[in-house]
């Protein structure tokens, strides 16, 4: 992109709104899509919805532009409730998964189409295309038909489209879903430059928490029409309020077990192959619940000393291993139930055999005991 | 609003047309005419017309007989037509029954009451007739050498094994005058007889039209061989180059075509001045031209007509050996029409398959005779020309109404669906034919 | 508060736009196809003698053996001519949309010219080549001692009818085929698939809605058509069976018209299964600016073997036209191979007297047609993309306009305004020329409106939301981008109408009031009641025949060059 380039040309006058979603429910006939979501972004924030697929995220996006109307509740952008106004009165600007740029026109058709139904003057249109494809670094391509571009290109063509009408919003639909890898990380640095240079409240649709994790301010993560929680992704990664958040946020190991009374007072939770691992005060015993933990809080021990202060032994068997160049990640089975442990990688180390026996120290104060 | 102004308008052009009348004998403006007669007819009047009276500009809406009718019933309420001009006289009696023609005595001295057998014109002076055709049989010279043919000439032959599946005829459902044929043979030789003939031609056909012109159409290109067909249309078919030829049988009757002054009619001036026209000397010679070949009902203007030309009025074989009752026709016109359709029309597979058997036994019965057979194939022939309905029932006015709307009261008795006793009437065909069938196949074995 | 939300999202859910297009349709279908065809109708619910309401009348239908024959002879006959147009329309589409194929252009253009076949000339032309006597039995009987009955009872039926609606098929599926996307058919490869089984697994299969939305308007067109049955002297079938029984002059039978229930009803049937069939199957293929299936260059073999199918077929679709160019030459053709000598006299007569004709037809065709696109758009639009109730019923209504013969429209026509003086002339209205455009764009509604259906299923719906959400309202989305992509769709709509209604005559013929306002086919009817007029009537028909093909033959390259500048053929 075109480093030189004053955004401000572009986003003159405008101001970064919030969006506020008050309690909305959505249904199809009686399957329930959205159930009461209530969400705060905030002005200028880069937000994402993440999620798997099926889980309310596309069709909340779709609910704020304006193509699905809700049961209940209402969305307001900048205090003003949008939730009766039809999709070409919103000024929110939406970058469709597909890009869904018209094959009928050229680059530069399509991006002055929103200026044009605006009827914006001739010649500000002219400067205004001229400007965001300059932005995206296509100028030179604005005579094109979408169908002669790359898939990155067309991604671009896509955001210029959008951001030329200067929206109060801008919403993008898992926009990197269709560009090979290395082109989806520098399109995402791209994506957020562009948004810290216009300051542009912005919500990102994905699936991939990587995506989500790199770029965004905040993220909500949803399933099955919920949200489940609100946060950084580094509040996320580290206190998941659920199950779900955990394993859909990074790697979670998760083990079974019951909530025991300890002698020294306070609580542990007691699993096959290892001894008791205490839980923080709070934890009653007989509790329902899981207990959580990344695989970067396990370390390999094969020299056969005592497990480190405040750390738990576990005893198991590698079962199999995977290579991934600066770690070896190995699956590991304790009493039945498998863990991963992530082991730092150095030239010239060996690999521990399959099948073979394999003790693993635990930092228990960095586990989490989840309800649900 | 636009009634009032429509009023207004039309009391201007009454006023305008009587005016006229009244300044200027010869008459002026649109004349409507909605007509069944081919183009070269119409075309040709139209011309001639024009020229004697050039104010008047002809309109000519082409339309078959049935759809003309249909036309002017529905335009009735707000009529825009100023004469019918068309061959079928029943389809002059549909309009006068429903009382949309208006009556009109030519000025036209010296054309007689009758051409042939029949009225030439309407005894109450609804529509009157200006040319005479008769039904006969028209076939192709090519088609008839390479199957090797002879030539037709009585409406009996049309009925002998060595023309089967050659024939074609149109419905006289479609057809007013195929009907007035067909109605010529039922007088001629009688209910029971006439309809024995009537099916053993039929047996014979190789299809039955939906257009009186599909059968000289099909003749002309050779798709069949034989057309019971009405006079001019072979006559002009003749004189369009085709290789066709045209015969009237013994038993025929020779029709008037007519012309009618529709009621309300918005030009009446124009329209009777039409009338006399197309009576006139003048009128009448353009008959004679080669595409239209009709037979003048004004007997001087034959002596302005080629040598060979028929002439009713002095050839008194043609059409005069039946005398047509037209009473008799009138009373059972629908009833032989369904008749037709449900026996012949609908059945026409049954009843080929039916006289061909027969055809094959009596073939192989002249060559190794065999009394019981002959017993059997007379015994098919009376199967199949059995008729559901006696002279008698047809002409009840119980069984016609099943076909008419017209009650007269609310006493008057609910006559049977048309739809029951077509079905009735079918069925009997249906069961008749096959019985027949078997009959003649059976007679085949013994002869063989 | 939860009840203020509620009633500003009703307001934000029920906009005007589509509600005033869907109210002023269905109040133009009600006035110009319901009201006539229901003042026609509903003498067949009627009792006769006492004019009460009644269904007696059906029951006589069902116990009628005559009325079940026809009923199953037109199904039988319907059935077998969306067989024989498949064969005929498969490998024409596919070859010329799927290969490098010289002439692809011209022969789609010849392809749907059989659909301009006017009336009457059609199967004269038909028999004269392979009637009994026609020429290729005279050869053959000549020849080899045999011959073949093509046009004897059923068999010419289907074999017509299918030769004459074919295009039906062809237009729709070519169209389904240039708008896959090349990597449904490339990932099928990729998968090991290729060959027929590529053809019948992926390809068709994603042609589908294409090649069902031209199969039922062949099945819908072959049950309801009469005037080929008719022309055959094939008369146990059920719309021949109607209109011999409506048009029949002084009987007032109302099976006529109870048929013409049942052909509505088994149309609106057929309409509704292959509605269901399709249920699910919206393919929206245009994905990244469109693809349309990659046309790949074929071995030279092939190639042989691809021409002389495609030779065979045209030839085959094109003999009642070539049967006709014969005819409009010929002085005398009876009973013989080939005419008996040339001329050009016929073409002089229709010079001189059928200018009017000519005009007249292209004014009221292309009107109707017009008004086809336009409204077959805008319900498409309204099915597809609202959610407006009832809004299927607009669909089901305009289609049932083809089960609706065109006497019976004709008379309601006559019924419903003949009684209506027209302001200032006080002329009935049914006599003013525009009612007959809009008999003509009512006849063709359906043609119109299954390619543009088939046209807007194939634009995927977030190319309009991106429109919206550029700030277009819904009236500039549709005019900007979903009519724009619609275009091949919309063009191939108006041509089939425009194709169609120049050579319409069952409905016209009730509703020509004066020469000077009468079409073509008005003309050609009128020569081919005449021995004399069967040349100059073929030659008009060929006029028909030129000017229509004329027109088709621009609009293919109009559309095969927008779609080059979209840079979809690269």
């Amino acid at each position: 992109m075109n480093q030189q380039f004053s955004p401000a040309s572009l986003t003159a006058g405008m101001e970064s709104v919030g969006v506020r979603i008050d309690g909305v429910d959505l249904s199809y006939g009686s399957h329930r899509v959205l159930k009461d979501i209530h969400l705060d972004i905030r002005p200028g924030e880069f937000f994402a919805f993440l999620g798997p697929s099926g889980c309310g995220k596309t069709t909340l996006l779709r609910l704020i532009a304006g193509f699905n109307t809700a049961q209940r509740g209402q969305v307001t952008i900048g205090g003003r409730d949008i939730s009766a106004l039809p999709p070409h009165k919103r000024d929110v600007g939406m970058v469709f998964q597909s890009y869904a740029l018209w094959p009928h026109m050229t680059v530069r058709r399509n991006v002055a189409f929103g200026l044009e139904e605006r009827r914006v003057p001739r010649a500000e249109i002219e400067r205004r295309v001229e400007a965001a494809l300059d932005l995206v670094g296509l100028k030179h391509l604005a005579d094109r038909r979408p169908s002669q571009l790359s898939g990155g290109q067309q991604q671009r063509v896509a955001l210029a489209r959008t951001i030329v009408i200067e929206p109060k919003v801008l919403l993008l639909d898992e926009p990197l879903s269709n560009l090979d890898a290395k082109l989806r990380v520098q399109m995402r640095q791209e994506l957020l430059s562009l948004q810290r240079k216009l300051g542009l409240t912005t919500i990102f649709v994905t699936h991939d928490q990587e995506e989500a994790n790199t770029i965004c301010d905040r993220i909500a993560v949803m399933d099955d029409g919920i949200v489940q929680q609100v946060g950084t992704p580094q509040e996320l990664y580290d206190h998941p309020a659920n199950l779900f958040v955990a394993g859909f946020l990074g790697t979670a190991n998760v083990l079974e077990g019951q909530v025991r009374a300890m002698d020294g007072g306070g609580t542990a939770f007691v699993i096959g192959g290892a001894s008791p691992i205490p839980l923080p005060h709070g934890i009653e015993p007989g509790a329902k619940g899981k207990l959580m933990f990344r695989p970067q809080n396990l370390f390999i021990r094969q020299d056969g000393g005592a497990p480190r202060h405040g750390h738990v032994r576990l005893m198991g068997v590698v079962r199999h291993r995977e290579f991934l160049g600066a770690s070896i990640r190995y699956a590991v089975d304790i009493g039945g139930q498998q863990v991963q442990v992530d082991a730092p990688h150095q030239a010239g180390d060996a690999l521990l055999p399959p099948d073979g026996p394999i003790n693993l120290d635990f930092a228990a104060d960095k586990a989490r005991f989840l309800r649900r | 609003m636009s009634r009032t102004l429509h009023g207004v308008a039309a009391a201007l052009a009454v006023m305008l047309a009587s005016s006229t009348a009244a300044f200027a004998q010869d008459p002026s403006g649109k004349l409507v005419v909605v007509t069944s007669f081919p183009k070269d007819l119409t075309s040709a009047f139209q011309q001639a017309f024009q020229k004697a009276h050039p104010k008047v500009t002809v309109e000519i809406l082409n339309r078959n007989t049935n759809a003309g009718v249909k036309y002017l019933q529905e335009t009735a309420s707000n009529n825009g037509t100023d004469l019918f001009w068309a061959s079928a006289p029943d389809a002059f009696e549909v309009l006068k029954g429903a009382n949309l023609l208006q009556a009109y005595k030519p000025k036209v001295e010296g054309i007689p009451d009758k051409v042939g057998a029949y009225p030439v014109n309407d005894p109450e002076g609804m529509y009157a007739g200006f040319a005479a055709s008769g039904y006969g049989i028209m076939w192709n010279t090519r088609y008839m050498k390479a199957n090797n043919l002879p030539a037709p000439k009585e409406w009996s032959d049309l009925a002998k094994p060595i023309y089967y599946d050659h024939v074609a005829i149109s419905a006289p459902s479609r057809s007013g005058t195929t009907h007035l044929t067909i109605e010529t043979i039922l007088q001629g030789e009688g209910w029971e007889k006439g309809w024995r003939t009537n099916k053993e031609i039929a047996g014979n056909y190789r299809t039955i039209t939906e257009r009186s012109f599909g059968v000289p159409d099909g003749v002309n290109s050779g798709s069949f061989g034989i057309g019971i067909v009405i006079d001019f249309f072979a006559l002009s078919s003749q004189a369009s180059g085709f290789p066709v030829e045209f015969a009237y049988p013994t038993v025929t009757t020779i029709v008037p075509a007519n012309i009618g002054i529709v009621k309300n009619a918005p030009n009446k001036a124009a329209a009777e001045t039409f009338v006399d026209f197309v009576l006139s000397p003048q009128g009448q010679e353009v008959l004679l031209q080669p595409a239209i070949r009709r037979l003048p009902v004004n007997p001087a203007t034959y002596a302005k007509a080629p040598a060979d030309y028929p002439n009713p009025f002095k050839d008194k074989s043609l059409g005069a050996s039946v005398n047509f009752d037209v009473e008799v026709s009138q009373a059972r016109y629908n009833v032989v029409d369904a008749l037709f359709d449900q026996l012949i029309t609908f059945q026409l597979d049954d009843l080929k398959a039916a006289t061909r058997a027969i055809h094959q036994a009596e073939a192989a019965l002249a060559k190794k005779p065999n009394e019981k057979g002959k017993a059997l194939v007379a015994e098919a022939r009376d199967l199949v020309a059995a008729m559901p309905v006696t002279a008698a029932e047809a002409a009840d006015p119980q069984l016609a109404g099943a076909f008419t709307v017209e009650r007269k009261s609310a006493t008057d008795a609910v006559p049977e669906r048309q739809a029951q006793v077509e079905q009735k009437w079918a069925a009997f065909a249906k069961e008749n034919y096959a019985a027949a069938r078997k009959k003649a196949e059976e007679a085949l074995v013994l002869a063989r | 508060m939860t009840s203020l939300a509620l009633s500003r999202e009703g307001l934000a859910r029920v906009r005007p736009g589509p509600a005033v297009a869907a109210v002023l349709i269905a109040l133009f279908l009600l006035l110009f196809l319901v009201v006539p065809v229901v003042q026609v109708i509903f003498v067949a619910f009627q009792d006769k003698t006492t004019g009460a309401f009644t269904l007696v009348n059906f029951a006589d239908f069902f116990r009628n053996d005559l009325f079940m024959r026809s009923f199953w002879n037109s199904f039988y006959v319907s059935a077998m001519s969306v067989v024989v147009a498949s064969l005929l329309a498969l490998p024409l589409a596919y070859l010329t949309t799927r290969f490098e194929f010289r002439g692809a252009v011209l022969i789609q253009s010849l392809g749907i010219i059989p659909l301009i076949m006017p009336p009457f000339i059609g199967a004269v032309a038909m028999q004269l080549l392979f009637g009994r006597n026609g020429t290729v039995n005279l050869l053959l009987r000549e020849h080899f001692g045999f011959s073949i009955p093509f046009m004897e009872g059923l068999n010419g039926v289907i074999f017509v009818q299918s030769i004459h609606y074919f295009p039906f098929i062809l237009i729709n599926l070519s169209a389904s085929l240039k708008n896959i996307d090349r990597a449904m058919e490339e990932s099928a490869q990729n998968l090991g698939c290729h060959g027929f089984r590529l053809f019948r697994r992926i390809v068709f299969p994603l042609a589908m809605p294409g090649y069902v939305a031209g199969a039922s308007l062949v099945f819908i067109k072959v049950f309801d058509d009469l005037g080929t049955p008719l022309l055959l002297n094939v008369n146990d079938m059920l719309a021949p069976q109607a209109y011999l029984r409506i048009s029949s002059i002084g009987i007032s039978d109302p099976m006529g018209y109870v048929i013409s229930v049942v052909l509505i009803v088994c149309s609106l049937l057929a309409l509704w299964v292959s509605a269901l069939a399709m249920k699910g199957k919206d393919y929206a293929t245009v994905q990244r600016g469109g693809g349309g299936l990659a046309r790949r260059r074929m071995k030279p073999l092939e190639m042989v073997a691809a021409y002389g199918v495609v030779l065979l077929i045209l030839v085959l679709v094109l003999a009642p036209h070539i049967g006709l160019t014969l005819l409009s030459f010929a002085t005398i053709w009876s009973f013989s191979p080939f005419p008996d000598a040339l001329t050009l006299k016929h073409y002089d007569t229709v010079f001189v007297e059928s200018g009017q004709y000519i005009t007249n037809t292209l004014l009221y065709a292309s009107l109707a047609a017009l008004l086809d696109v336009v409204i077959g758009t805008a319900i498409a639009y309204l099915v597809l993309r609202t959610k407006l109730a009832g809004r299927q019923w607009l669909d089901y209504v305009a289609m049932a306009a083809l089960a609706v013969p065109g006497v019976v429209l004709g008379i309601g026509y006559l019924r419903s305004f003949y009684d209506v003086p027209m302001p200032f002339t006080g002329q009935p209205l049914s006599g003013f020329w525009l009612i007959l455009v809009f008999a003509l764009a009512i006849r063709r509604l359906p043609y119109a409106l299954r390619a543009c259906t088939a046209a807007l299923q194939q634009v995927s719906s977030s190319l309009e939301e991106a429109a919206e959400n550029l700030g277009a309202t819904k009236l500039r989305t549709i005019s900007r981008v979903v009519v724009p992509l619609m275009s091949g769709g919309i063009l191939a709509g108006f041509v089939t109408s425009f194709a169609t209604a120049a050579v319409e005559l069952s409905a016209t013929i009730m509703l020509v009031h004066s020469q000077s306002d009468a079409p073509l086919a008005y003309g050609l009817y009128v020569y081919m009641q005449s021995a004399a007029g069967r040349g100059p009537g073929a030659a008009l028909g060929i006029f028909a025949v030129i000017i229509v093909g004329l027109g088709t033959y621009l609009s293919h390259v109009i559309i095969e060059r927008g779609r080059r500048e979209r840079g979809q053929d690269h």
